[in-house]
């Protein structure tokens, strides 16, 4: 999981151009919204984009995205229960 | 090179690396133009009056790897890039500007000239008012330019 999380965080950093920061700069329990990294309504459809190229995993239901996207870890832990590759 | 000059002339803020090139480079111009230079009042009766020749051809093409067949991941960070008049969006918002914006896709630079007369010329009310204008332009990954001006007139 702890291996996941890191590779994550380095994803979410190039898929949102995050040229700044680092994966060590990203708090695994921060929201990834709001407060946290403050991400918006295009860096949303971002992670959907990166979880079905990086993961195979399609979101079907919006409604699933609040807490899948809470933080890196909730992402991750989805992540690991339904990624295809 | 972008970002360098990002670095030096505003460092304060992040969505800067969210822009696509053409954002990037009209971002910096007016940074440089604007920053001490005008009040803020001023700055939010401006108008944003760019133009260039290749609209936004080099996010364009971007976007549409992103759409190739057998890759099919379309990319909404760089699908919200594909008109070239957000740069206009990109500089208001960072300066509060609230007066009119508008980007023209011209052959050259001397085109712009006539529509910034028609612009200062129009029967709109509202006294001296400053415009920001200029040629912004970003066909290629490392090939841009950019030229920006205030310029001020009446719009009695």
């Amino acid at each position: 999981m702890e291996q996941l999380i890191e590779q994550l965080k380095s994803q979410i950093i190039e898929a949102l151009n995050f040229e700044d920061l680092t994966p060590a700069d990203i708090e695994t329990d921060a929201p990834l919204f709001g407060e946290g990294l403050g991400l918006d309504s295009i860096d949303a459809l971002e992670l959907i984009m990166l979880m079905d190229r990086e993961y195979g995993i399609k979101l079907a239901d919006p409604k699933q995205g609040k807490q899948i996207f809470r933080s890196v870890r909730t992402m991750a832990e989805y992540i690991q229960e339904h990624r295809t590759k | 090179m972008l970002v360098e000059l990002y670095r030096r002339f505003a460092g304060d803020y992040p969505k800067f690396f969210k822009m696509d090139t053409l954002c990037r480079l009209g971002f910096i111009a007016a940074e440089i133009l604007l920053k001490g230079q005008t009040s803020q009042c001023e700055k939010e009766q401006m108008s944003i009056i760019l133009a260039n020749r290749s609209a936004s051809i080099k996010n364009d093409t971007d976007y549409l790897a992103t759409i190739s067949e057998g890759n099919y991941y379309p990319s909404p960070s760089l699908f919200v890039y594909t008109l070239p008049n957000i740069v206009t969006g990109e500089i208001a918002i960072r300066h509060h500007i609230q007066g009119e914006t508008s980007f023209y896709i011209l052959e050259s630079p001397e085109q712009l000239e006539p529509i910034i007369k028609s612009y200062f010329s129009s029967p709109l009310k509202g006294g001296p008012r400053g415009a920001l204008t200029g040629w912004c332009e970003c066909s290629k990954p490392n090939d841009f330019y950019a030229k920006m001006q205030i310029i001020y007139g009446t719009t009695d």
